[in-house]
């Protein structure tokens, strides 16, 4: 008889994640994601310029501000046919490179590495064993035996105190866990040093973008920053060696410690490559544009159909017409009004809460359809769509990990086996290299434009009177994010975002087709259903982020994060 | 240098989430601080909150709060009130929330030593609509909390002669707050 578990963390009143699983035979039998919160802050944006839409969109989502804002800008360029200046690509490119390497390093670090590694067994591990391990796979400097031992003595002073603390809530010594102490130091002490260098990448965001969380130099036809290199108050000379090295300090972090970490645990726990796969088909869009125009990007995109590399379909434009004709959202199993999929430029977002009802309606998330598929997005999906077109730069970072999880003693992976939950993994680290070499490129580039004496940052956007329609794409930390915009009388007459994780945490379709985290959920082994860890694993490989959420405080610490069995 | 860090936490989109970014925009137009604080709209923060309040001495939060008191009470919490909060089940990157931040500052060691939360009980958390009349009228105490909270800790605040313009680009004209005296 299978027995349904829910995950529902419920200190937060609105808008987080929910998933159900049922368990039959301790594996995963069937399952459901859900959002429990209200999508339809775009309705307040009907009315208003299009060219303060930025600010707004800005604010979705306090954990991704920075993606929203660029999507909305080339929403409305691409409605305007407005092209930008080189300066304000480059420097766009660098903000979100910077934002984009802070979130994977969060991620990986602060999100999801306690799923595999056992904080309470790093009193056992020997840190002199540890500094010798971590000397035979990286050069990092920060391994040494005196930060090693430091970083076991916090993991002490905590465990010492009686309570917790911050590892209050983890599956400590639970089945699923298989790595040694030593590697379970090495990985902590790493998520300590995390902890600085996303910091780093976020002041480079905070540089250019004049402030943090929410950056000001953004608007419709390029960007605000004024280009002067002796002015303190202007991008001076002085700012850009600021940012080069804090680019290069997070460069050599994420690939001597996130890249080479990552490959570690893929190494260690070998059966992952062979779990989570779910929706083969791959979605993702051309981003990094190198010219005014948007005609040529760094990072390519496209659509796999069924898992079929061979079968590549590349995208030409961030809003090659493939792209714009075949999205569309389905409200079916999700508690809005309609009975047909829509496209985003009629899309409507009409509320009809009915409970949770898996055989009904269950989440607050559409479910965005490519021609009528669910489509996975994400690292994965962008190095897989890269790694089948030959772009070189995925490619060198693809072929290094596989080789370096075989020089670790793992199984020499093949790009097959990153269909699965440690695939999302080493593919969202394979990106992070990319984007750290590709960041110390457009510095260049954007120092090399400005010594020729082109200071320009802005087109002064034209607004028609007559009605005209736009989408903006970014392939953001977690996939592609797109907003569809038209735009009336100089005002906004619809406006929809078309988010990454409402791709990812889509719900059930008319055709009762599983969204990507649903499928990828199926046959889960789980060694202890009362602790789903396996599940959590599958789950966080995809970087969920929900909520673009009300964050109020709930401080009757009421029980949190429950696996609850019904 | 600075020392202490006054936050206005929420959405500013989501109804009474905005409370603690109106907060702070208010205690901007109407008092000069030292250079020794600084006022920042964090908007939902998450687990960056962690970089805003390390290595502070001091620490003041204004956010929307649940509770079964009224909406519109404005609540206080010092930092064992927090910590008392376990972390959450990390689902999503939102859900690590503040009392997960102040928990990492304190396995760093450079956790601040004064904080405080001023809560202030919603109402409604709607998409796009105003601020609730109690959240309005818990602005006017919830200043009051913070400004006390400085002068024991001996920072220094001072009323501007004139109030400077309250932006609150968020709203429509029509929408306009009303700001207390």
């Amino acid at each position: 008889m299978a027995k349904r578990i829910t995950i529902d963390p419920i200190t937060r009143i609105e808008g987080h994640l929910r998933i159900d699983v049922e368990v039959d035979n301790y594996a995963v039998s069937n399952a459901w994601a859900s959002c429990t919160m209200w999508r339809g802050i775009e309705k307040i944006l009907r009315g208003r310029d299009p060219r303060d839409a930025w600010l707004f969109t800005q604010r979705f989502c306090g954990v991704c501000t920075t993606v929203h804002a660029m999507a909305s800008v080339r929403s409305v360029e691409d409605a305007l046919k407005l092209e930008i200046p080189p300066n304000a690509q480059y420097i766009r490119n660098l903000i979100l490179i910077a934002h984009a390497l802070h979130d994977h390093i969060v991620h990986f670090y602060q999100l999801s590495a306690l799923d595999w590694v056992d904080v309470m067994q790093i009193p056992k591990a020997d840190p002199a064993a540890t500094a010798k391990l971590a000397e035979s796979i990286s050069p990092w400097t920060r391994n040494s035996r005196n930060e090693l031992k430091a970083a076991q003595d916090r993991v002490n002073a905590v465990a010492a105190s009686g309570q917790l603390g911050i590892f209050a809530n983890g599956y400590w010594g639970h089945p699923a866990m298989k790595l040694s102490p030593e590697v379970n130091l090495l990985a902590f002490s790493h998520y300590v040093q995390a902890l600085e260098y996303q910091r780093k990448a976020l002041q480079v965001v905070g540089i250019l973008g004049s402030k943090t969380p929410h950056i000001q130099n953004l608007t419709v036809g390029g960007v605000a920053n004024a280009i002067d290199l002796d002015s303190q108050s202007a991008l001076s000379m002085d700012k850009l060696e600021m940012i080069r090295g804090l680019l290069a300090e997070v460069a050599q972090f994420v690939q001597q410690v996130y890249f080479v970490d990552v490959c570690a645990v893929a190494a260690m726990y070998p059966t992952w490559f062979g779990i989570g796969s779910g929706v083969k088909n791959y979605l993702a869009v051309p981003d990094l544009p190198i010219d005014s125009r948007g005609s040529a990007y760094e990072l390519p995109g496209g659509y796999i159909h069924g898992g079929e590399l061979g079968g590549v379909k590349g995208f030409q434009t961030a809003a090659d017409p493939a792209f714009r004709q075949a999205v569309t959202e389905d409200v079916m199993h999700a508690y809005y009004q309609g009975d047909k999929p829509l496209h985003p430029w009629v899309g409507e977002t009409e509320p009809a809460f009915t409970g949770w009802d898996g055989e009904q309606k269950y989440s607050w998330v559409k479910a965005p359809r490519y021609n009528g598929e669910p489509a996975q997005v994400g690292p994965l999906a962008q190095v897989l769509i890269g790694y089948a077109q030959g772009h070189p730069l995925t490619k060198k970072y693809t072929d290094m990990a596989i080789e370096k999880v075989a020089a670790i003693g793992g199984p020499r992976a093949t790009p097959a086996a990153l269909h699965s939950t440690l695939g999302r993994h080493a593919a969202r680290a394979i990106r992070a290299c990319m984007l750290a070499e590709l960041a110390q490129k457009h510095w260049q580039l954007l120092v090399d434009n400005i010594a020729k004496g082109d200071y320009s940052v802005h087109n002064q956007p034209v607004l028609p009177s007559h009605e005209v329609q736009g989408v903006g794409t970014h392939e953001a930390p977690r996939g592609t994010l797109s907003h569809w915009i038209v735009i009336k009388d100089e005002k906004i007459k619809n406006y929809q975002a078309v988010v990454p994780s409402t791709w990812n945490a889509s719900p059930r379709d008319q055709k009762g087709t599983h969204g990507p985290y649903e499928a990828s959920l199926l046959h889960t082994p789980l060694a202890r259903p009362e602790e789903p860890l396996e599940v959590l694993r599958t789950v966080h490989s995809f970087d969920p982020c929900m909520a673009c959420a009300c964050h109020a405080f709930d401080p009757s610490g009421r029980k949190i994060g429950v696996a609850k069995i019904l | 240098m600075r020392t202490a860090l006054i936050g206005g936490i929420g959405n500013v989109l989501l109804g009474d989430d905005a409370v603690g970014p109106y907060v702070l925009r208010l205690l901007e137009s109407k008092y000069e601080f030292g250079s020794d604080i600084e006022l920042l709209d964090l908007g939902t923060p998450a687990l960056d909150l962690t970089h805003q309040i390390v290595g502070l001495k001091s620490l003041i939060l204004i956010d929307s709060v649940t509770s079964d008191d009224p909406p519109g009470t404005v609540i206080l919490y010092k930092k064992d009130d927090i910590l008392r909060v376990a972390p959450a089940e990390r689902l999503d990157p939102h859900s690590p929330a503040l009392s997960e931040c102040l928990l990492t500052a304190e396995m760093l060691g450079s956790s601040p030593e004064n904080v405080l939360l001023v809560g202030i009980v919603g109402a409604g958390f709607e998409p796009g609509s105003a601020l609730s009349e109690s959240a309005r009228n818990a602005v006017g105490p919830a200043i009051e909390a913070i400004l006390s909270e400085l002068r024991r800790l001996g920072y220094a605040v001072q009323r501007k002669s004139s109030a400077g313009k309250l932006a609150l680009w968020w709203t429509q004209p029509s929408e306009e707050l009303p700001t207390p005296s």
